[in-house]
């Protein structure tokens, strides 16, 4: 067995220790389960933004040493929800983590000025940073790649202005173009001060048996790159669904009132890879290359023919949020509103379904000039929406203050909750396939449609004999399922090939000695559970779950759902979920 | 001719760091980056922007001039010998490499040498570097 090492530290007093905690990758694995654990010790009525609400970051055991094992899981209190915040991002930071030596990152308390979180190997710094106030997430890493030399590869997570003025649907910012995105962790690190963390060092694992551990990296490296495994997310990328679900009316369509975007063929996977994409490039040690880089040529001053060139990644989720769910049909659109929303830091899911929610109250008569200083807020409306996004980010006015704490908190306040569609307070991710797509986002430990894939399961259900019940089990065991590949925080992209017997082959490499197949699937449950134990200490209810009812009136790839149906659902998956409890006992 | 590492399609690079990876593990067995005797720059704001920089082998390596005390001997097939027995850790090779491909071992203060072997080149995706036959006698390289 390896050696796991946890970074503590208390930004009230500036300091940090070095903790062992193999004991907790042993029995948890790694990522979601090692934090949750962390987590557990936690105040449940402890407010999200108070000094002492912790931000746990872990990566795995394969972090940095087999491929695709590319993310890292941050955990908190979500500001959003008030209660379990998770959200997980690639780029370089699981790397780097494992560089510098600690497979996870504990801060609490609170900064007395703004700064940056400087860690290098051993050496843990706090530094003031007042001149990166209010700066762009963008430009924030600019010049911190500038100013922090390191021998070293770094990962620099940082946070944009809407973190900074406490938005708890701000993101956290990972290198170039990756996220912890959902959630509010953004708000959290803005609540403690912290405007970025830079992180980098030189330490490494010894390969015990080469012969065996090269056989087994081959054969994971051959399955990325030789198969058709992951074929799909370097080709076009996720966006290639985005024509097929609309087809099927599963595209979420003007605030989900319909799955059907007329303008579907405007922004699809094929449109932003012909007339954008600069290229894919991949998170360190991922030879898939999933992230899509799009570019987009604006001439700024027709008169002396003056070009800029943005840069942004894309993927289906920002596409829906910021295409089809506000009825935009030209990427370029889509693109440059991205950008603005990639600058201020805000999770691009969350700050589009509240804008979605907006367009609709202005049409209900909920919302007037008033509120909006003017501005005629409709579907569609791209430059509004982008004068929208800067007076948000000015916070020109209360209402526009308010439009940033998400669709839920803005129905509660203006009316229209049940267009406001969010599951758990999450808005709602971009697939409206039917009952279990809902189901899914309501019942999943983060409200991710990546928590159990809903969406998916209400693609085999057509000409299918199960019943619903048999569906949330079949829905129910891959949430438990994706809880350990989310402890082994290996990038769901790879879950076909990280079977579990390939897991545990990786493991027992690693020494996690007598790791069989029966192992992790006690270890997933236990995990599982655990979280679903922590989500109901923070206040969680099944019984609080809803359809927001104007769902009940769009048609989805399966038809329509109704609250009962979802009612019926929500208290199935309850019972797998109290089974599941009463193994913690 | 000799078979010299060479980058052949730099835009193809992805950026996985595969290939640093793949030279760590094969004459360090270690799992890092840091090991690697070839480097994967990537610039701020500009992902997808990669810049490459292996060993070249050149004919007359600057890195064996720069060095004080003959601890790294040029290859006749390109690329150089090093003796760490020699080596007086003065860093001196690396600053001496332009391309900033002599990449330098933190933990033993040494130089980290190219052996040309082309074990990076078998774990590249997308076909970014590969091993080229490189006629030694011509002064410029096609």
């Amino acid at each position: 067995m390896k050696n796991f090492y946890m970074l503590d530290i208390d930004l009230t007093t500036a300091t940090s220790t070095k903790v062992e905690v193999t004991h907790l990758f042993e029995r948890y694995i790694g990522g979601s389960g090692v934090a949750t654990a962390l987590f557990d010790e936690i105040d449940p009525t402890i407010d999200a933004f108070a000094p002492d609400a912790p931000i746990i970051l872990v990566t795995g055991p394969f972090s940095s040493v087999f491929p695709v094992a590319t993310k890292t899981v941050v955990m908190y209190k979500s500001p959003l929800t008030g209660n379990l915040g998770e959200s997980h991002a690639g780029g370089r930071l699981a790397m780097a983590m494992y560089s510098a030596g600690f497979h996870a990152i504990r801060i609490r308390g609170k900064a007395q000025f703004p700064c940056t979180i400087e860690i290098d190997d051993d050496d843990f710094k706090l530094n003031s940073a007042s001149s990166l106030r209010g700066m762009s997430a963008l430009a924030a890493e600019r010049i911190l790649r500038d100013h922090y030399k390191s021998d070293y590869k770094r990962s620099i997570v940082r946070i944009g202005p809407a973190g900074e003025r406490l938005s708890p649907i701000a993101c956290a910012t990972v290198d170039s173009s990756r996220h912890f995105g959902r959630l509010g962790i953004g708000g959290v690190l803005g609540s403690k001060n912290v405007k970025a963390i830079v992180i980098s060092g030189g330490k490494y694992w010894k390969i015990d048996d080469p012969k065996a551990f090269n056989d087994y990296y081959s054969k994971l490296y051959q399955s990325v790159v030789g198969s058709d495994l992951m074929k799909k997310y370097h080709d076009l990328g996720t966006p290639v669904n985005v024509v097929p679900l609309s087809k099927l009316n599963g595209l979420p369509t003007r605030n989900f009132s319909q799955g059907f975007f007329e303008n579907a063929a405007g922004i699809s996977g094929e449109t932003f890879a012909e007339r954008h994409l600069a290229q894919q490039t991949a998170c360190a040690h991922c030879p898939c290359g999933c992230i899509h880089m799009a570019t987009l040529r604006e001439c700024f001053d027709p008169d002396q023919h003056m070009y800029k060139t943005i840069k942004v990644s894309y993927d289906h989720e920002l596409i829906f949020a910021w295409g089809s769910n506000l009825s935009i049909g030209d990427s370029e659109e889509v693109l440059k509103l991205l950008y603005y929303v990639e600058k201020q830091g805000w999770d691009a899911i969350s700050m589009g379904g509240t804008i979605a929610w907006a367009c609709e109250a202005y049409h209900n008569g909920m919302l007037t000039t008033e509120h909006s200083d003017g501005l005629v807020i409709n579907f569609g409306d791209a430059e509004t929406f982008m004068k929208m996004l800067k007076r948000i980010s000015t916070s020109h006015n209360e209402f526009y203050c308010d439009l940033e704490k998400g669709a839920v908190f803005c129905a509660e306040k203006y009316g229209g909750k049940n267009f406001a569609i969010a599951f758990g307070k999450n808005e709602a991710p971009g697939y409206m396939t039917g009952l279990h797509s809902y189901l899914g986002y309501a019942t999943g430990v983060r409200h991710s449609h990546l928590d159990s894939a809903g969406y998916s399961i209400d693609q085999k259900k057509i000409n299918s004999k199960k019943t619903d019940n048999e569906w949330t089990k079949s829905m129910f065991d891959e949430a438990v399922l994706r809880v350990m590949l989310n402890s082994l925080v290996i990038c769901l992209f790879a879950r076909n090939i990280y079977t579990p017997q390939i897991i545990c082959e990786g493991l027992q490499l690693l020494g996690y000695d007598g790791f069989d197949e029966q192992r992790l699937q006690e270890a997933a449950h236990a995990i599982h559970a655990m979280k679903i134990r922590q989500k109901k200490k923070l206040g969680f209810k099944f019984s609080e779950l809803y359809l927001p009812a104007r769902l009940e009136k769009a048609a989805t790839t399966c038809g329509h759902v109704t609250s009962q149906q979802f009612d019926e659902q929500v208290k199935v998956y309850e019972e797998l979920a109290e089974t599941d409890l009463k193994l913690l006992d | 001719m000799s078979k010299l590492l060479r980058v052949i399609a730099r835009e193809h690079c992805i950026g996985c760091y595969s290939c640093m990876y793949a030279c760590s593990r094969t004459w360090f067995k270690v799992s890092t980056v840091e090991k690697a005797a070839l480097r994967i720059k990537n610039y701020a704001g500009a992902e997808g922007a990669f810049s490459i920089r292996p060993c070249y082998g050149c004919l007359d390596p600057d890195c064996a001039r720069a060095c004080p005390v003959g601890a790294l001997t040029p290859r006749p097939d390109g690329g150089v010998k090093f003796e760490p027995d020699k080596c007086v850790n003065c860093h001196k090779c690396v600053e001496a490499c332009i391309a900033n491909a002599m990449q330098w071992d933190y933990e033993t203060k040494m130089p980290i040498v190219c052996h040309q072997c082309g074990i990076c080149t078998q774990f590249c995706p997308n076909q970014v570097i590969a091993m080229v036959d490189i006629d030694r006698t011509r002064k410029v390289e096609p």
